[in-house]
């Protein structure tokens, strides 16, 4: 009973101490700063605001439109233009990701094109944007498509490339023709690398919104810090940093966690020829 | 050869297969005959890289030969089908569905029923033992459970012939002994049709009804023996028939011709 209990207290503490240890760095870093600022005034609030003056200004911002809306419309704006442009991202860069590693013809065909596209940064594309779409949603969307769309691709066809021969033929010897082969075998076992093409897509679409949004736009996260600079609000600046940055790791800790749920079968690998 | 008066089940005729252009390329199989009768249990032995992997693939259709032709029943066989269903040597089952739906895959693919995928996955899952196992997924069995699991999605489609690539060659030898004598007994039972391919001996002289020998690369047909069949020894455990002096005899000679193969190497 001892053992098991001694055991059991030492595993779910090595399980938590990744989780301690980010958790302390966090609050040590915290700590630094409001010694920093509120408590010895070594820098200056205009170059770095108090943790007490951010979150005051945080508050206020909920509350209070700024620049045209309060957070939440800033927040809620620049979600929806990513939610598009990485949507369609997926949507279309999968597909042709698994496309290309399924028919080489189509691979030769369209790898070309896809090669010298990927290279051109997201924001080379912003003043074209304007052009065909003004100052409008779809201008930031596909800003946020460019930037999520290559590691759809690249990720999905990886991912079918390293399926290991003999599953597709067993599929075939079963009986298997190509559609069968391809939703029940590969792109099953494919869907971990899939899953890893998303959270890079995801990411990149995140940080090419914010971008696009400094430069057009009349709302969102990036719009809100570019007015905060231009009011010389730097709390205004900082809380839009730190809104950034947190939903960013929200929305991958959601995205990790529906992978646990979609994909069941990828548990470890608890007994071998026992 | 005997058995000659009918037609076999599976017949390669003067198989020969190249891998990359002929002559410069690589020959694993050089013009090699065999036939496979209904019923029978063909085991091929041979030294590593003899080929006799390449032999199955071809003898499944999933690979073209580049001479020489496969026939079932006689007849030209056509693309890879369940009706010459593969176990291989890793498995191969599909990590994202359930023991049930990997069975079960065949059959959904030939268009059977579904009430009749249930009879068929039930009684499989009973004769290979992996009734409580049925909702399990292949990351969670051992290896002996994965080609279990294997060898249950072959036999549930009833196929007419069963190729095994070294099926119990990722296993460890305990395990192995266990297959090798459920095997033993399913062929018993079931009669079923089976090209087998092993390079241990013993495995060879317990299973097989006759052993082709292969050569070196590029593998030839080096020697073909025929062994007693429906013998006691056969029934028992593997254990027990490794000590009946026609084993002996068997593992004896078969051995010596793959040692010679091994060596000349």
């Amino acid at each position: 009973m001892r053992i098991n209990f001694l055991n059991r207290t030492r595993s779910s503490d090595s399980s938590r101490l990744p989780l301690i240890y980010g958790a302390g760095s966090l609050l040590v870093l915290l700590i630094l700063w409001t010694l920093s600022t509120s408590v010895l005034g070594w820098i200056d609030p205009m170059t770095l605001p108090s943790p007490a003056e951010v979150v005051a200004r945080f508050g206020n911002l909920i509350v209070e439109p700024f620049s045209g809306s309060t957070l939440a419309g800033h927040v809620g704006a620049s979600l929806y233009r990513w939610a598009l442009g990485v949507g369609a991202a997926v949507l279309l860069g999968v597909p042709v990701g698994i496309l290309f590693a399924w028919l080489p013809g189509f691979r030769a065909v369209f790898n070309p094109i896809f090669e010298v596209l990927r290279y051109i940064p997201p924001f080379a594309w912003v003043p074209i944007a304007i052009l065909w779409f003004g100052a409008s949603t779809a201008t930031q969307a596909m800003v946020v498509f460019i930037a999520a769309f290559p590691a759809c691709v690249i990720n999905a066809q990886l991912g079918v490339q390293q399926v290991d021969p003999i599953l597709v033929r067993a599929a075939r010897v079963l009986g298997a023709g190509q559609g069968a082969m391809l939703r029940r075998v590969v792109v099953p076992v494919a869907a971990p690398a899939i899953f890893t093409g998303l959270r890079i897509a995801i990411s990149n679409g995140w940080m090419a919104l914010v971008g696009a949004e400094l430069v057009v736009g009349k709302v969102g996260l990036g719009f809100l810090i570019s007015q905060g600079q231009n009011n010389d609000s730097v709390s205004t600046i900082f809380v839009g940093i730190i809104a950034i940055g947190s939903l960013g790791v929200i929305i991958d800790t959601l995205l990790q966690r529906s992978e646990t749920v979609l994909l069941p079968w990828r548990k470890p690998r608890a007994q071998r020829d026992g | 050869m005997q058995n000659q008066q009918s037609t076999p089940k599976l017949e390669l005729r003067n198989i020969t297969k190249w891998f990359g252009p002929k002559d410069t390329g690589v020959c694993a199989v050089d013009n090699c005959s065999l036939a496979v009768q209904k019923g029978e249990f063909i085991c091929v032995v041979g030294p590593s890289g003899c080929g006799k992997s390449t032999l199955m693939t071809v003898g499944a259709g999933l690979e073209q030969p580049t001479e020489g032709e496969i026939l079932v029943d006689g007849k030209p066989a056509g693309p890879p089908g369940p009706q010459r269903s593969v176990v291989f040597q890793k498995f191969a089952l599909f990590p994202s569905e359930t023991v049930a739906q990997n069975i079960k895959f065949g059959l959904q693919m030939c268009g059977v029923d579904a009430k009749e995928q249930e009879r068929r996955l039930v009684e499989q899952l009973k004769i290979m033992k992996l009734e409580q196992f049925r909702d399990a997924y292949p990351s969670e069995l051992s290896g002996g459970m994965q080609q279990r699991v294997a060898i249950a999605r072959s036999l549930v489609m009833q196929p007419e012939i069963l190729l095994m690539d070294e099926p119990f060659g990722a296993l460890d030898a305990q395990t192995r002994t266990i297959l090798q004598e459920e095997v033993q007994r399913l062929h018993r039972e079931h009669h079923y049709t089976v090209l087998f391919i092993t390079h241990s001996v013993e495995e060879a002289v317990y299973l097989g009804d006759r052993v082709i020998v292969m050569s070196r690369r590029p593998g030839r047909i080096k020697k073909e023996i025929s062994l007693p069949r429906d013998v006691v020894w056969k029934r028992g455990d593997i254990e027990v028939a490794a000590e009946h002096p026609d084993f002996i005899a068997a593992r004896r000679e078969i051995w010596a011709l793959v040692r010679e193969e091994i060596i000349a190497q």
